[in-house]
């Protein structure tokens, strides 16, 4: 264990933790950005993880696949994808095929800036997106794939002021932020990424980028490097507190003056059940989607008391006004999974926000769980998701109160193959 | 190098994950990127595992790579102090199978005692889910069991019951309760909830039952060359089998009672298997004599599966329940032979080899079987064609993991395979009433195929004013793959019972390509009804 130096203290570990790789983004990705291919290089691991994880097989015909690195493959200096690409042009015609690595021809040292480079065609574009497991975190691969669609973005003239909202969410939400944003006499230049691949928006220097997602630092940087882009430093736009703060940064950067006090007072208002039920409520994060920080820091303003804030990386720039939110929180960056098992059996939290991989052991040993990969997938943005957000962490406390008691002595035996058993 | 969407095993991690996650007392450390461990989910979700599966990764990260640093000795010193497990199996990934790390060397490091610790280390790009499976279950059995003095009374093992396995409780259940019936006990399952204890004892028994060709049967072959124990090896699949599969353990038993001077045991009355007590064990031999059922004679059936289904299943719908097998195929290159050999007589064609499923759903699309006996997979492309389908064979699907007892082996086993297929292709009393009486307003099934009939009808004067081929004016494609109706051709394929009108069209139009049509009028129509008999 060891202390990095800053303002607010994250305890860092080992990460020895369970979480999925950079590939899970094509879950939500194929399905935001409509006509692409999202085309993994990789092996059966990658295939099965997609597959089983997250559970693709009720897609007849998905807009993502693996290129099989076979056996014999492995002793070829450079995998030759054309038939491969020929026949994703064929059957499912993209206007962009993401060529998205993994650990395998990581290790291979297969040149992937080379090969897109090589397979991309002015009408079909192969862009190059690190995802493997090597570097890249569950969410983090986004990230990637915003990054290789930077060059896409038209350059939006100087004197162009507008805002671009980094990070993807399914289209009603960002009609929910447009429309707020304009409410606010914001002008909006668009979304990246917009939902079809024609259609990025335009980014000069100018333009203000504002992350609606915590996990896309890379990206920013680069466009405020390449583009002169301001990036907006705020809070993440979670719940009536960080929407409130997000909205009032964002108009300031147009020289709008707003107070949303009322506003954010209605919305705690409108989620008092809710919040009544959260307060004074031990809340565990054990470390999955990158989403920790926000999420912990609106629990903690709903009055929780978040026991510990665990998440994979934390980028203390781009989470700066999240951390100095959380202060006086236990935040931990790659957390150890051992470690966090003997301190959730002595802490006894009342809930634990916990992956798919670990929740239902957490319920048979007697907790309260909430799978933190559906932070990622519902509409929890903005006023309007405010509701949602609520409510995702108030229902598996009200499901539990809906349920008899329950003797595990009796309803657990024999379930676990691997547990020992009493007779 | 290939494009490929869904595949039906796992990786040789998610058979050696299947194998310790079954066990006490054993856990994997995968020495592997973040994210590989992804195979914990498929235990905590479909077989939804109260404790944690005993699996840990020692994360490689690439800047570890450049550094030259492993966790592995770390991870291991977590796992044996916050665990204690009497062994550690550590497994590469495939990435990291190719930095030809030496593991035991590194495990070492660890201070964990060497008899705690095996490495199994596969070719990750070779081996797959069910060899790695019964691979290191062979492993395991050949570390622990122990020659020792036979029990007094007769025992069996029971071999290759492994986590994620199909109906696998249900089927376990049904051949404890056929022993119990016969006096026989059982001494140890494995791997299922067995740990290294138990696999120490396994040469305690009398005989072993492995059922499974995939798991099981090598560690039964390994157990009879060193410590001369018979085994079992046929599955229980059907009526028949399951008495076969009976009389063969009581002639097992019997032969080293006599040997010890013991006396032997002997069949019981059948209904002794049955649930009550009091009756015949399984309704299949009757049910398929019943007049209803003498449909199912004409009833095709295609079958796909692992290696012990698929022959299962083939004898079992031919056998006894009398349908026609048009085809069958394994994804198990490796039990391909078996198969074959297994199957000899049942196919009308060679057995389909693949494990690319396009391959199987377009066996189906153009066999358009009344049956599909296949994975989840099978299930799934059967569903876009309008095909029957049962499934009967892993991978398992959370569907395959529910609460009730539906066994597939056994007599109980039997009676629901039976049951299955009946609801499956259904339509066996019924279609001789639609014969007989039209299709008795059973049309609403078919409303969303009304509109098309429209939409091709408007689309079909359109074509007609563009002219300049010999299509009639009145005809155009039913759907972007088909062949052109003409509307007198339609409504005469919409007097078919809609159940059976995708098959009469899908006939149709391979007669008239056979005859060189290039449309269906109401005569190529008529003639294909005459030439296909309907």
């Amino acid at each position: 264990m060891m202390q990095v130096p800053g303002e607010v203290q994250i305890i860092k570990e080992d990460n020895v933790t369970h979480s999925f790789c950079g590939l899970a983004c094509v879950g939500w990705l194929y399905q935001k950005i409509k006509d692409s291919f999202f085309l993994i290089l990789g092996t059966h691991t990658c295939a099965h993880f997609l597959q089983n994880a997250l559970g693709m097989m009720i897609f007849a015909k998905p807009r993502f696949g693996i290129a099989l690195i076979e056996e014999g493959d492995l002793s070829k200096s450079e995998p030759t994808l054309e038939e491969i690409i020929a026949e994703i042009k064929a059957d499912h015609n993209p206007s962009v095929i993401f060529l998205l690595s993994s650990c395998t021809p990581e290790v291979m040292k297969v040149d992937f800036k080379g090969l897109s480079e090589h397979l991309s065609t002015p009408e079909l574009p192969v862009l190059f997106v690190p995802a493997s497991g090597l570097v890249y975190n569950f969410t983090q691969a986004e990230d990637s794939v915003l990054h290789a669609l930077v060059p896409f973005c038209p350059e939006a003239p100087a004197g162009e002021k507008k805002v671009v909202f980094l990070g993807s969410v399914n289209d009603a939400t960002a009609d929910d932020l447009r429309a707020e944003a304009e409410e606010l006499g914001i002008p909006v230049g668009g979304f990246l990424p917009e939902s079809r691949f024609d259609r990025m928006p335009a980014i000069g220097p100018d333009t203000v980028l504002a992350p609606v997602q915590p996990y896309l630092s890379r990206v920013a940087i680069k466009l405020e490097r390449e583009r002169g882009a301001k990036i907006l430093t705020s809070l993440f736009p979670f719940g009536p507190d960080g929407t409130r703060v997000f909205w009032e940064d964002l108009a300031r950067e147009f020289g709008i003056t707003v107070d949303l006090a009322d506003r954010e007072k209605a919305a705690w208002e409108k989620i008092k059940p809710q919040t009544d039920l959260l307060r004074g409520k031990k809340v565990f994060f054990t470390a999955d989607t990158m989403m920790e920080l926000p999420l912990a820091r609106f629990l903690k303003s709903a009055g929780a008391d978040v026991v510990e804030c665990s998440s994979a990386y934390i980028n203390k720039k781009a989470l700066g006004r999240e951390l100095r939110a959380l202060e006086g929180t236990k935040v931990v960056e790659q957390p150890n999974f051992h470690r966090q098992l003997e301190d959730i059996k002595r802490e006894r939290p009342d809930m634990i926000v916990t992956s798919l991989m670990t929740a239902n052991p957490f319920v048979g040993h007697g907790f309260i769980v909430k799978w933190s990969m559906e932070f990622t997938l519902m509409p929890i943005h903005s006023w309007s998701g405010v509701f949602t957000l609520a409510n995702l962490f108030v229902s598996p406390f009200n499901r539990r109160s809906k349920l008899p008691p329950f003797d595990e002595t009796v309803w657990l035996e024999g379930v676990m193959p691997g547990a020992e058993q009493a007779h | 190098m290939r494009l490929a969407f869904w595949l039906y095993e796992g990786t040789a991690l998610h058979g050696i994950s299947r194998v310790t996650n079954s066990m006490k007392g054993v856990h994997t450390v995968y020495h592997a990127p973040q994210g590989d461990d992804y195979i914990t989910a498929t235990y905590t979700m479909l077989e939804r595992t109260p404790e944690f599966p005993g699996l840990s990764i020692s994360v490689v990260r690439g800047r570890d790579l450049a550094q030259g640093v492993s966790r592995l000795p770390a991870t291991l010193q977590q796992v044996d102090r916050h665990y204690s497990p009497e062994l550690t199996v550590i497994a590469p990934s495939c990435s990291t199978a190719l930095l030809q790390e030496d593991l035991r060397q590194l495990a070492m490091h660890s201070g964990v005692p060497e008899e705690k610790l095996l490495v199994y280390a596969l070719n990750p790009f070779r081996v797959t889910e069910n060899e790695a499976a019964d691979g290191l279950f062979t492993e395991l059995v050949k570390r622990y069991a122990k020659e020792q003095e036979k029990t007094t009374a007769p025992s069996v093992n029971i071999l290759g019951f492994t986590s994620l396995g199909f109906h696998l409780r249900a089927n376990l259940t049904s051949l404890r309760r056929m022993l119990q019936v016969l006096g026989v006990n059982v001494n140890v399952v494995a791997p299922w909830g067995a740990g290294p204890a138990d696999l120490e004892k396994l040469p305690a028994a009398w005989l072993n039952i492995a059922p499974y060709r995939e798991i099981g049967a090598t560690a039964a072959g390994y157990l009879g060359e060193r410590f001369g124990m018979p085994a079992v090896t046929t599955a229980p699949l059907g009526v028949e089998p399951t008495r076969r599969w009976l009389e063969e353990i009581i002639e097992k038993i019997n032969a080293i009672a006599a040997r010890k001077g013991l006396s032997g045991i002997a069949m019981p009355p059948m209904r002794a298997f049955s649930l009550d007590g009091i009756s015949a064990p399984s309704g299949v031999p009757w049910f398929a004599r019943t007049a209803d059922m003498e449909s199912f004679s004409g009833k095709k059936a295609f079958v796909f599966g692992d290696a012990t289904h698929t022959v299962g299943v083939v004898r079992f719908l031919r056998d006894e329940l009398g349908m026609q097998i048009i085809g069958a195929g394994t994804y198990l290159h490796r039990h391909a032979d078996w198969v074959r050999s297994q199957l000899e007589g049942y196919l009308p064609g060679e057995l389909v080899v693949t494990d690319r499923f396009q391959e199987i759903s377009s066996i189906i699309e153009n066999e358009l079987p009344d049956l599909v006996c296949g994975t989840q997979m099978e299930r799934h492309s059967c569903r876009k064609l309008d095909v029957p389908c049962m499934v009967i064979s892993p991978p398992t699907h959370i569907e395959n993991h529910l609460l009730g007892y539906y066994p597939f082996f056994g007599f109980d086993g039997a009676d629901i395979m039976a049951d299955r297929v009946y609801l499956s292709c259904k339509l066996g009393l019924e279609k001789h009433l639609i014969d007989f009486f039209g299709d008795a307003g059973l049309e609403y099934e078919d409303e969303a195929g009304e509109h098309t009939v429209m939409a091709v009808s408007v689309n079909g004067e359109e074509n007609g004013e563009g002219g300049g081929n010999n299509v009639p004016a009145n005809a155009a494609p039913a759907d972007a793959d088909g062949m052109a109706w003409t509307d007198e051709a339609e409504n005469m394929l919409k007097k078919v019972p809609f159940f059976v009108r995708k098959k009469v069209r899908k006939n149709t139009e391979n007669f008239a390509l056979g005859q060189g049509e290039s449309c269906i009028t109401a005569e190529v129509f008529r003639r294909a009804k005459e030439h296909l008999g309907g």
